[in-house]
């Protein structure tokens, strides 16, 4: 309870601080809009001239990909800006200061760093999701409600665990950044169905860089269409892969802070 | 007295990838990576009593901050143990912040843009100190540092000085047993460093908290702490006093004399000529006891001295005595 009210408090804080800069503030959320209308755009467009892709078609796509919006931004939301950031602070040394008192550095950071730039991606993926369910040929019944909700929660701590993972090496190798640009390359393809890719890209995409399960394998479940290489296992995989995920993270997050040595001096 | 601190043996040793140059150094680095061993603390021993003031010093790279961080519970010594009010610091980290305070001079734990109020509610929940004591803790410290004025003021709109200020006070709300400080008058101009020496000698005689703080300025010892702890190259060099200290090495302070015409070699029984550039003469004066004028007397009224610099040994200086002459001089 003590906790949940210091976090509360830390995203006010970090909200008050980012409220400083209202001017960048509005000129990012632009920036982010048209980033996203265009890469919709895109997918538009190629519908558009080939009817579907990989047995796809535009509200399936369109299911895709406001999944893949919502499912990052409320995964990248207490992640990816944080994590960021904490090669900064293991190199200026503040993270030293967060590790002297008596608060879980991973929450200090995380709520001290609550990005709510992240709110326009979330209303921006709620809304797209809305068009998409209204035309995409989807058989409802409550499971499959239950299950979509709960495969979006998964997917959103895949993305949380994975963003995390990787900016923790920063406590280990002092920089993390070049790591996350491997992150978003593999990231972008999952806006798009898992079918089109060569075997080799799906087998990275479901294991060592697993974000299919952050977007098409849950979609294509919900959809009833087949995932490679996963066949039956598709439907379990895509709800375990997010505590597993986590876990890990959590797991990896110990063990960084334990073999902490600062950045020198 | 109880010791709050023990210090037994410690080392630290921090494992630096080896660089090599070139993308495929780079890449050898990244699929075989060879570490150099770097010694940062090195089988040092010292206990601290409750309430002492204590001033760990050392030049640039001698294993200060990583001292302070092993204490804090920060870093992980490599072999012995630290013991901080009872506990070891690493493991216990969370039970040990509560009960000690910890400054950073170089780094700053306010937020950037809000007013320090704004940190200090923070901290007191982070804490969990009790309003009365917190508030009452606030005013007396807001006082004696003179925070008021500046309190609802935007972190990033404090002066060096006041900033500083506004982090020790609110590394004191929760009435932490120690408090250890990391080179907290770096930068500071001599108004501001004074303040800040006598509020920390202040609330360690008045309330009795143990300080500890690394420093390059041989005046915060001065002020604030009667005992020194020194280091060189990551090894106790020196335990005690610092009147100790200065008697052993007397203060070899350095004489620069430009006369107006060379008066050609000029040894003296006062100083001991150092250097000879003609009109320049550089000597160092080793004697306690000899002052500026027993030497220009010895030096006589027929010459012409254009100009005088006496110069005071700084602290990296007292160290480079202190280490070349502790073998004689001082026993470590």
């Amino acid at each position: 309870m003590r906790q949940l009210r210091i976090a509360l408090r830390l995203v006010l804080m970090q909200i008050r601080s980012q409220m400083e800069y209202r001017g960048a503030f509005w000129i990012d959320r632009i920036a982010q809009i048209i980033t996203y209308s265009s890469s919709l755009a895109v997918i538009w467009l190629l519908v558009d001239r080939f009817t579907e892709l990989a047995g796809w078609r535009w509200p399936d796509l369109l299911l895709l990909y406001s999944f893949h919006v919502l499912g990052y931004a409320t995964g990248a939301a207490i992640s990816f800006t944080q994590m960021r950031d904490l090669e900064e602070r293991v190199r200026l040394g503040t993270f030293d200061s967060l590790l002297t008192k008596p608060i879980s550095p991973w929450l200090y950071i995380v709520f001290s760093g609550f990005n709510i730039g992240y709110a326009g991606h979330i209303l921006l993926g709620i809304a797209l999701m809305v068009w998409a369910l209204w035309i995409a040929p989807v058989d409802w019944s409550l499971l499959t409600i239950a299950y979509f909700i709960a495969s979006l929660l998964s997917a959103a701590m895949v993305t949380a665990a994975f963003l995390t993972m990787i900016g923790l090496t920063a406590l280990i190798w002092v920089r993390s950044n070049h790591l996350y640009s491997i992150f978003f390359g593999f990231w972008e393809l999952t806006r798009y169905p898992l079918d089109i890719f060569p075997v080799g890209i799906q087998g990275v995409m479901l294991t060592i860089v697993p974000l299919a399960f952050t977007s098409s394998v849950p979609v294509a479940v919900v959809l009833g269409k087949q995932v490679p290489l996963l066949g039956d296992w598709a439907p379990a995989l895509a709800l375990l892969a997010g505590p597993f995920f986590v876990l890990l993270a959590v797991l990896c997050w110990r063990e960084a802070v334990n073999r902490y040595q600062g950045a020198g001096g | 007295m109880v010791e709050v601190i023990e210090v037994r043996s410690v080392s630290k040793t921090y494992q630096q990838p080896k660089r090599f140059p070139g993308v495929l150094g780079a890449l050898k680095s990244l699929v075989t990576p060879e570490y150099t061993e770097v010694k940062a603390v090195a089988d040092v021993s010292f206990g601290i009593r409750k309430g002492e003031a204590v001033g760990y010093l050392g030049p640039n790279g001698a294993g200060k901050s990583t001292m302070i961080k092993m204490m804090t519970g920060i870093l992980v010594p490599t072999s012995g143990s630290v013991s901080v009010l009872g506990c070891t610091p690493h493991e216990r980290r969370m039970e040990i912040a509560r009960r000690i305070g910890v400054v950073f001079g170089q780094r700053s734990q306010l937020w950037w843009d809000l007013p320090v109020a704004d940190s200090f509610e923070l901290h007191r929940r982070i804490y969990d100190i009790p309003a009365a004591r917190y508030a009452d803790n606030l005013r007396r410290f807001a006082e004696l540092l003179e925070l008021e004025p500046f309190l609802d003021r935007a972190v990033r709109q404090l002066s060096l000085g006041q900033r500083m200020r506004a982090e020790i006070v609110m590394a004191l709300l929760h009435d932490p047993q120690i408090l250890f400080l990391d080179e907290p008058t770096i930068g500071l101009d001599v108004v501001a460093k004074d303040a800040v020496r006598r509020f920390l000698a202040e609330v360690n005689r008045e309330r009795g908290i143990t300080i500890i703080l690394t420093t390059h300025d041989l005046q915060d010892i001065e002020t604030i702490c009667p005992r020194l702890i020194m280091v060189d190259h990551a090894r106790l060099v020196f335990d005690g006093e610092l009147g100790r200290l200065r008697s052993a090495l007397g203060s070899a302070r350095r004489l620069t004399l430009e006369f107006t015409t060379d008066p050609g070699p000029l040894p003296l029984t006062t100083a001991v000529l150092t250097a000879d550039d003609g009109l320049l003469k550089h000597y160092r004066i080793e004697r306690d006891d000899v002052s500026l004028v027993d030497v220009l007397t010895e030096v006589g009224p027929g010459r012409e001295i254009k100009d005088i610099a006496l110069e005071e040994p700084n602290i990296e200086e007292v160290i480079r005595t202190f280490y070349q002459r502790r073998n004689t001089a001082v026993p470590a």
